[in-house]
């Protein structure tokens, strides 16, 4: 599978830059070539992830930029803008993401949090997996989806164990994921599509405030997540199961935790009241970056691990995305298909299906990657606001839950050896079948009503 | 791949009541046993060529031929067995024996004889856990047989590539 994505992806490359396409510029055709190249290579993973992202970087510095090996292709933006999406707002942005859940689980207020609202979902198990849902999402508004599994399984597998063998286990083991999964939409710093939706948006004069990310994504969220938990709880947990939730809280009150816990609700709040006062997401999640370094709660050992493979994945994608803008494929593309003769429901159904479908086979970031800079092309030609696309399909590869590959959360369910492969098909297409109708259908309207666009 | 856990114990009963006490690691780990050093060697030779990673050896110090302690020492150096956590279960190895066995062949542990069935899954448990995260490799596809906290940390660095 690799070698022949590596194969194929190699000759898609090159095809368009030996045939002439009528109607693309030359700079299209070299644009054309490695975004054919960047699809083959992030859906068969013929290299890694982020491999392919910098592959993507330094192929538009040598072919589409003033420093392009090969002249002939008409003005072309300095190198410096490709390199430039490496330090892009949004990826300053969750590089403050990442440094607050980081420490939130070195000081351990990721499991105390959890521990203290549980307590009041005590008592009855299909309660119980309500509040676990909700605790779920919440961290994962803020923290990675994988983090958040990893850390509420941590939670969970004693209670895991104490419940009977079987449907019940089964159920438990499935909430998290799929409530890490739907958590991840609630916020831009949830998850890397939120992030390559956001840049994309930036980049084309459409930027989204961090609140204003959340008044489009949280009412999905929460309704896609009760749905979920209302599924999941008449499947596999019986009414009278018994199910403890025992949990120690133990805050960590050391300074350096009372630090990090007074830079961390310092941002979160300064990202939900941005429009009062006007600083930037970005600039707002560099501040604990500045302050945890400068006070030493956090150091070098805290910057080396950092998931950095992620941020440049991301940013391969918002250079992906420039580049489609740049170099005239964006306008080549649109003029592929009349899609102002598909009915816009048609449309929409469509675009959510694709991203969905896609992301259940591959990594939610790459499919982002691919379809979010391609769907923003095309929705110039629609009567539908970018704005509105570019947050759709983000949110959509949220939703392709299906399978044990679809996600690393789901990995980790898979892994516990409580979820069958079936039980995961079934109830990701439900849940994600849902969310995807949903979004498609409702959303949008929505969205217009409450004059969010 | 799979993990790996070798048996060498020339004694059938004992090699009989440590497999019946790590039973519950069957399903997910490949359980060897050897009678003596070059049956060991064979065994090793075959799970390299399976693919498989050698995680754990359980060997016993009075052997006939080569001592126990001698085979963990060679088994440091050799390329297919650096990570691979290593216990001496035994009643006789006297001290000289025990220090280098824990200076020459970096012992892991040391059961003595007889052992304490859940201690020694324990154990067991704590030794796959150490190979799994020292060796670098992804616990989830080993997690029913690892500390599942330890596990997964590990996990927890990855992000949602």
């Amino acid at each position: 599978m690799q070698r022949l994505g590596l194969l194929l992806g190699s000759i898609a490359f090159l095809v368009p830059l030996l045939i002439r396409i009528p109607g693309l510029e030359p700079a299209g055709h070299r644009m054309l070539a490695i975004f054919l190249l960047a699809i083959l290579f992030w859906v068969t993973e013929a290299i890694p992830l982020y491999a392919t992202a910098v592959l993507v970087i330094l192929l538009q510095v040598l072919m589409l930029s003033d420093q392009a090996l090969v002249g002939g292709a008409g003005a072309l933006p300095p190198a410096a803008t490709y390199f430039a999406t490496l330090a892009n707002p949004v990826i300053i942005l969750f590089l403050g993401g990442f440094l607050i859940a980081d420490g939130a689980h070195k000081f351990g207020l990721d499991r105390s949090l959890a521990a203290v609202m549980l307590r009041p979902f005590a008592g009855n198990a299909r309660l119980s997996l309500l509040g676990l849902m909700i605790i779920t999402a919440l961290l994962s508004m803020f923290v990675s989806n994988t983090a958040t599994t990893a850390t509420m399984f941590a939670v969970v597998i004693p209670i895991l164990a104490a419940l009977p063998a079987g449907s019940a286990r089964t159920g438990v083991a499935l909430a998290i994921p799929i409530a890490a999964n739907i958590g991840g939409i609630g916020t831009p710093v949830g998850s890397p599509p939120n992030a390559i939706a956001l840049g994309a948006l930036e980049a084309a004069g459409q930027g989204i405030s961090f609140i204003g990310w959340m008044l489009l994504a949280v009412p999905l969220m929460v309704v896609v997540l009760l749905f979920s938990w209302w599924f999941l709880s008449r499947r596999y947990i019986a009414a009278d199961t018994p199910m403890s939730l025992e949990l120690s809280a133990d805050f960590d009150r050391s300074p350096a935790a009372m630090i990090f816990y007074l830079v961390a609700g310092t941002t979160v709040l300064l990202w939900l009241t941005e429009p009062l006062h006007g600083i930037s997401s970005s600039t707002v999640g560099f501040l604990p970056v500045v302050a945890l370094l400068a006070t030493q709660v956090m150091g070098a050992e805290d910057i080396k691990r950092l998931q950095w493979p992620v941020l440049w994945l991301v940013a391969g994608g918002i250079a992906l995305g420039a580049g489609i803008g740049k170099s005239g494929l964006d306008v080549w593309l649109l003029g592929l298909v009349a899609w102002e003769t598909l009915p816009l429901t048609l449309m929409m159904v469509l675009l959510v299906g694709v991203s969905v479908g896609l992301s259940t086979v591959i990594s939610h970031s790459a499919a982002a990657n691919l379809l979010v800079p391609l769907t923003l092309s095309l929705a110039v030609g629609l009567p539908i606001d970018p704005t509105a696309v570019g947050v759709m399909v983000a949110l959509a590869c949220a939703l392709g839950m299906a399978l044990p590959i679809s996600t690393p959360p789901n990995a980790i369910a898979y892994a516990t050896g409580e979820v069958p492969t079936s039980e995961m098909i079934v109830s990701g297409v439900v849940i994600g079948g849902f969310g995807a109708l949903l979004l498609a259908l409702v959303m949008p309207t929505l969205w217009g009503v409450l004059g969010l666009l | 791949m799979r993990l790996a856990l070798l048996i060498l114990e020339d004694e059938r009963s004992v090699r009989e009541a440590l497999r019946r006490d790590l039973a519950v690691f069957a399903g997910h780990v490949r359980i060897e046993e050897a009678e003596d050093v070059p049956t060991a060697l064979e065994v090793i030779a075959e799970i390299d060529a399976a693919g498989d990673r050698l995680a754990l050896v359980m060997a016993d110090h009075r052997l006939p031929g080569t001592s126990g302690v001698d085979f963990l020492i060679d088994l440091a150096t050799d390329e297919r067995t650096l990570a691979t956590r290593k216990v001496l279960v035994t009643g006789q190895a006297d001290q000289s024996d025990t220090i280098r066995a824990i200076n020459e062949a970096e012992l892991d542990r040391y059961v003595a004889k007889p052992w304490q069935p859940e201690a020694l899954r324990d154990m067991v448990r704590d030794q796959l856990t150490e190979f799994v995260v020292v060796a670098g490799l992804d616990p989830l596809p080993h997690l029913a047989v690892l500390d599942a906290e330890r596990a997964l940390c590990v996990v927890h660095e990855r992000g949602d590539l």
